[in-house]
């Protein structure tokens, strides 16, 4: 998915803006080809996709193949694995979306993220979010899921996004909570591509 | 809109905790047309049937207990409470309850339902995975069904229909179709989106519980063009009318506790509900309708008052409440508390315009 609307980011003159699209990647956690974990990252993007050009790339751990599960280090991977993973490293913006499984994010996406080189997503924005069977489950994005990225020094954004299985009618998300928890998100991703597009750094890049 | 007081039954068949005698299915049936009789006589508006597919339950074919119903009464509105229309066929539940309106001069009314229980999708052939999808699709054909006649219509759970003669039509103009709503947020707002009759399933809690429910559900039903206030919405709820206030909690909990545990299991096991868990519930500040006649009124205006709802139907012999107790409960029900309420209901309207 290419969104080709006028960015909103305006960088302000001498930063090159022409062309500039956002890439998302979303790892998605679900084991289940339709899913409500989907459905909620979808209503991630369309959100996004309303603020921003964005270009949207998905990995689906539970579909990686055994090229992906018999994998212990880095180095057993396949090539088309090998690609997805440079993916997850090189984007923008890592959408970490995973449903409950007992109690935690299920196997597959730790293992996904087992592989993951330990410095490629310093960082990187990460957008955290969830899906379980009732609210009891909404810190699993705080308890479990921020300090995985806390490890990989990504920079996570504050509000993460958690939606229960009484918020979806099917895969669809209908709770106008949860979207305007979204747009609440989104404003502070929007925020920190602003300042990280025009501000000064407190250190230089090399 | 006339405020509408009812009671409904899943038309129970559980060993009494008191006197451990076990009801036969054949007397839990005469019961049950009994109940409609005596709540048509006592002047209540609706009589709901509950849909179960268990060897505790009577009400696996809900319309066949209402086409009875319809004979031994006169005034009182049939219903199911409800039908899980997601593992059954629209166009047979259109038949029946066309059938029961006929019999009953334009009585019958559906309310669909996604089914708490589960029983009926492995016993018609249906996968749980389909939750979502089968209720959606089925609601759209019974929606059309009751539309037009005869109907072109297709979709993924059963074979297209081409210019199909449904038939009978309803007696009057229309059979109200209702949605059953267990409380879930997506159901409130998916039933408000389509405009239609809310009705809510309420379990324990605070009286408060479901105002973020109702709100989305209006909310949804206003931003697709519905007017909201027109909509009418239920309460379908737990609840017993006893002669003071200590007799009705008295009468009701060993029931109550008993048809709690038969039906409400984590790991495996019912869950005891302890007497001072259940006298909470009955306080004025949770959601049972439990205590004498005053206390039922004092708390059926407090949730109109709250919730704005324009029905209420009580559901008082869960857990096998014994038939001369039950009976004399939908009797104080419909003399002592639903002349008041419906009075006091109108009179805030007149007020309100």
């Amino acid at each position: 998915m290419t969104v080709t609307n006028p960015p909103v980011v305006d960088a302000g003159p001498g930063i090159p803006t022409a062309g500039a699209v956002l890439r998302v990647v979303v790892v998605n956690g679900s084991p289940s080809r339709r899913s409500k974990t989907l459905g909620l990252a979808d209503a991630v993007l369309d959100t996004l996709g309303k603020m921003l050009p964005i270009d949207v790339s998905r990995v689906d751990v539970y579909r990686l193949g055994p090229g992906f599960t018999a994998a212990t280090e880095r180095d057993d991977v396949t090539p088309d694995v090998e690609a997805m993973l440079r993916l997850a490293e090189d984007a923008d913006l890592l959408i970490a979306a995973a449903p409950v499984y007992r109690g935690s994010y299920p196997g597959m996406f730790k293992h996904f993220f087992d592989l993951v080189d330990q410095y490629a997503l310093a960082n990187t924005l990460v957008l955290l979010a969830a899906t379980g069977g009732g609210e009891h489950h909404a810190l699993v994005l705080e308890h479990a899921m921020r300090p995985l990225f806390a490890f990989f020094q990504a920079l996570t954004v504050p509000v993460a996004i958690f939606a229960s299985s009484g918020d979806f009618d099917g895969v669809t998300l209908l709770n106008p909570r949860v979207h305007g928890r979204i747009e609440m998100a989104l404003a502070d991703v929007l925020d920190l591509l602003k300042s990280r597009a025009t501000g000064t750094r407190a250190t230089a890049d090399s | 809109m006339a405020f509408e007081i009812g009671i409904m039954t899943f038309g129970e068949v559980t060993q009494d905790p008191v006197t451990g005698r076990l009801p036969s299915p054949r007397q839990r049936v005469r019961e049950t047309i009994e109940q409609a009789k005596v709540a048509d006589e006592a002047g209540l508006d609706v009589f709901g049937v509950g849909e179960h597919h268990r060897t505790d339950f009577i009400g696996s074919a809900p319309t066949i207990l209402l086409a009875a119903a319809a004979e031994a009464t006169e005034h009182i509105r049939l219903t199911s409470s409800v039908t899980v229309l997601s593992s059954e066929d629209p166009v047979r539940v259109w038949e029946q309850f066309a059938t029961i309106d006929l019999l009953s001069h334009g009585r019958a009314e559906i309310i669909a339902g996604r089914g708490s229980y589960t029983e009926s999708f492995p016993l018609f052939g249906y996968d749980l995975r389909d939750y979502s999808d089968l209720f959606r699709e089925k609601l759209d054909l019974l929606l059309k069904i009751r539309e037009r006649n005869p109907l072109t219509w297709s979709g993924r759970f059963r074979a297209p229909l081409v210019d199909a003669d449904i038939a009978p039509r309803a007696d009057g103009e229309t059979i109200p179709i209702w949605v059953g709503v267990g409380g879930s947020t997506a159901s409130a707002i998916s039933t408000g989106r389509l405009g239609l009759p809310m009705a809510m399933a309420l379990l324990l809690g605070p009286l408060t519980f479901h105002e973020q429910t109702i709100e989305l559900y209006r909310a949804s039903a206003e931003q697709a063009g519905h007017d909201a206030r027109a909509l009418p919405v239920s309460i379908n709820t737990h609840g017993y009318v006893g002669r003071t206030s200590r007799q009705a909690r008295d009468a009701m909990y060993p029931y109550f506790a008993k048809g709690m545990a038969e039906n409400n299991h984590q790991r495996g096991r019912g869950i005891e509900l302890p007497r001072a868990v259940f006298d909470a519930q009955a306080s004025p500040g949770a959601g049972l309708l439990v205590g004498s006649p005053q206390e039922i009124i004092d708390k059926l205006l407090a949730y109109h008052e709250l919730y704005g709802i324009n029905r209420a139907i009580i559901q008082m012999g869960f857990g096998g409440m014994p038939q001369k107790e039950h009976l004399e409960a939908i009797e104080r029900l419909g003399t002592e508390v639903a002349p008041v309420v419906r009075q006091e209901i109108t009179a805030r309207q007149e007020v309100a315009a």
